[in-house]
């Protein structure tokens, strides 16, 4: 941690301020200053600082009302109280309130440097504890999935008993839900997380294409195939393989992934030799199986072989009250990777996330928070800053909107009318089913 | 970038009232021995009645800094005022120097620099030594220079006596290097002493 703070002087007096200002801008730290609490609150709300020192006497708002409230609202800030003899019983009530310290005025230069110290140091201890708790939290929460709602709960009691077993397993949510991010705590808990976690998008590859990443190939097998090339299926070796977008897969190739998932063998194309493999599947769905089956679109021998354990993930509708900590998850993952120091919500914005539906789930909140923070003008995300859903969301035709706003609407109809299914979708569309799986990733659908 | 004056920069330290002259002839000296600046001591101005404070009997060094730095620059780029009298600034009982960062002037008391301990007043050359020590410190604030995290570094803060003569007549080799950039003394593998 820098030694150097940013510290908020709080003080009616001119002289005091100044007088402060000189000496901490002389011991090299950022000072910003403030004659009144309501100017403190302010300045908080727009700038970052790590250490106020606040006089208990002001007109209007007193230090300790100001104190309550940075306790509250910023409780990363440090404040220092200062006040005059006599006074001594408000300095007390301070320290039971939450202040670092207090000064009596006037005091020695080098009372003020031990208590600077001393900040640090408490400061550097908060940081490494923080980072501890996080590291900790990486461990126990499964990564990046984060929610408090009872189904929720119940998915994360699940991952360590599903972990332990090898059984196939199929996740089904919508689009957007994290079914990646539960494949993946699956994998990191079970026997095999030192061995590959090998992700497949089904929707994303046309069926030869897909064919020859999962079972590899041999010199010569087809015309561009220079050098002999692993399978996923053989990359995937004593490790997980994770099938998204399983519904997407075509009847012939769900035979040939039954045979293996059978036999633990794999041929590679242009080859006659079997390899034996070691893996095991998880497969992920946004599609209704079961009507696809009906339809005879999907083979009921495969849905059982890879259905041994079905794990619903519900969509984020449904589960609003993990809005909230998805919010704070993504500004804290938003704030390590940007520069920009955006750290709170308003309550007022809170309520539009959670009036909103969320069509795309978990990754059309993470887009959406990730837009607000990029052209937010202070560190607390208001209403305003989330505009575009209301506009996203009442999108009429003839409307005044940007072609990508059309585009997105339009395609979330289109795809709402297919009950999800992206192949009539792209059909209705006019586009490659290819294409409208990349579109759905980049608009967050 | 840090601003920085030009090189052939000229330090006028002034005593201010009669018992300070020998102290701003020391500084002077030290002033161009330790930091390779042209140096000189300028006309004595008088005691700086007009900033005692009658209720803590101690004159503010925030008054005296504005009134040094309102005088006509003259030949002086940089000016270090010696005084004999109590300094405070408003949140600290007492000040041994003030200067602002970057600014023109620079204060030193001798005041709390030549008090007893445990009884004995300290030899007027161990006095001089510490005045010339703050002054040092303040000069090196005037020229943009922040604490300094090294105990054995002149800026490196000190708030008593016993830091100060415990500190080396010395800047460590960073704020060496920042001074030089400023035009003061020459960067060299020995530095600037």
């Amino acid at each position: 941690m820098n030694s150097k703070l940013r510290i908020l002087i709080v003080d009616d007096e001119r002289i005091v301020r100044e007088s402060f200002k000189h000496w901490f801008v002389n011991a090299g730290h950022m000072v910003g200053t403030a004659a009144s609490a309501d100017e403190a609150l302010v300045r908080l709300a727009s700038e970052v600082y790590d250490l106020l020192f606040v006089d208990i006497k002001m007109p209007g708002k007193s230090g300790l009302e100001l104190l309550e409230q940075v306790r509250q609202e910023f409780p990363e800030a440090s404040v220092v109280i200062i006040t005059a003899y006599g006074s001594i019983e408000s300095a007390v009530q301070a320290m039971k309130m939450g202040a670092s310290d207090y000064l009596l005025k006037p005091f020695k230069p080098e009372q003020l440097n031990l208590v600077l110290e001393k900040i640090i140091q408490q400061r550097r201890l908060t940081e490494q504890y923080r980072y501890l708790k996080g590291t900790l939290e990486q461990i126990t929460r499964f990564d990046d999935i984060i929610g408090r709602s009872a189904p929720m709960q119940k998915i994360f009691s699940l991952i360590p008993e599903v972990a332990a077993s090898d059984a196939s397993v199929l996740l089904i949510g919508e689009t957007g839900t994290g079914k990646e991010l539960v494949a993946k705590a699956i994998h990191a808990k079970s026997r095999r997380a030192h061995y590959p976690f090998v992700p497949i998008n089904c929707g994303a590859m046309s069926e030869s294409l897909l064919e020859s990443e999962l079972f590899g190939h041999q010199k010569g097998a087809f015309t561009g195939a220079q050098q002999a090339r692993k399978g996923f299926l053989e990359v995937a070796e004593n490790g997980t393989l994770f099938l998204d977008e399983v519904g997407e897969i075509s009847p012939k190739m769900q035979v040939d992934l039954l045979r293996v998932l059978q036999d633990k063998k794999v041929v590679r194309l242009g080859s006659r030799q079997s390899i034996t493999v070691d893996f095991r599947l998880i497969s992920a769905t946004s599609r209704d199986l079961s009507r696809q089956i009906a339809d005879g679109a999907f083979r009921e021998d495969f849905f059982y072989r890879i259905n041994v354990i079905q794990i619903d993930i519900p969509p984020l509708r449904q589960r609003k009250e993990d809005i909230p900590p998805l919010v704070a998850h993504f500004l804290e993952k938003l704030g390590h990777e940007t520069t920009r120091k955006v750290d709170r919500v308003s309550p007022g914005a809170l309520e539009v996330l959670t009036a909103y539906d969320w069509p795309g789930n978990v990754r059309e909140l993470e887009n959406a928070v990730e837009r607000a923070v990029v052209l937010a003008k202070s560190r607390t995300l208001g209403q305003a800053d989330f505009a575009f859903l209301k506009a996203s969301s009442a999108l009429a035709p003839g409307a005044c909107a940007s072609l990508e706003e059309v585009e997105t609407a339009h395609i979330r109809k289109v795809l709402a009318d297919c009950d999800g299914n992206v192949t009539r979708a792209a059909g209705i569309l006019g586009i490659n089913r290819v294409t409208l799986h990349k579109k759905i990733k980049r608009l967050g659908l | 970038m840090r601003p920085g004056p030009a090189r052939g920069i000229r330090v006028g330290v002034i005593p201010m009232g009669e018992e300070t002259r020998l102290a701003a002839k020391v500084i002077a000296a030290h002033v161009e021995g330790f930091m390779h600046l042209e140096s000189m001591v300028l006309d004595p101005l008088p005691r700086p009645d007009f900033a005692l404070d009658p209720q803590r009997l101690q004159y503010d060094a925030g008054c005296v800094i504005e009134d040094l730095e309102s005088r006509p620059r003259g030949r002086c780029d940089k000016v270090v005022g010696v005084t004999a009298v109590d300094l405070f600034v408003p949140v600290f009982s007492h000040v041994f120097g003030e200067a602002r960062l970057g600014g023109r002037a620079a204060l030193v008391s001798l005041h709390r620099l030549g008090e007893a301990e445990e009884g004995r007043r300290p030899p007027p050359a161990r006095v001089l030594e510490r005045a010339a020590k703050v002054a040092l410190h303040e000069l090196g604030h005037l020229f943009s220079l922040t604490h300094c995290s090294d105990p054995g570094c002149l800026m490196h803060f000190t708030g008593d006596v016993a830091g100060l003569d415990a500190t080396a007549l010395l800047f460590c080799r960073y704020c060496r290097e920042f001074l030089a950039a400023d035009g003061c003394g020459q960067r060299s593998e020995a530095g600037l002493v």
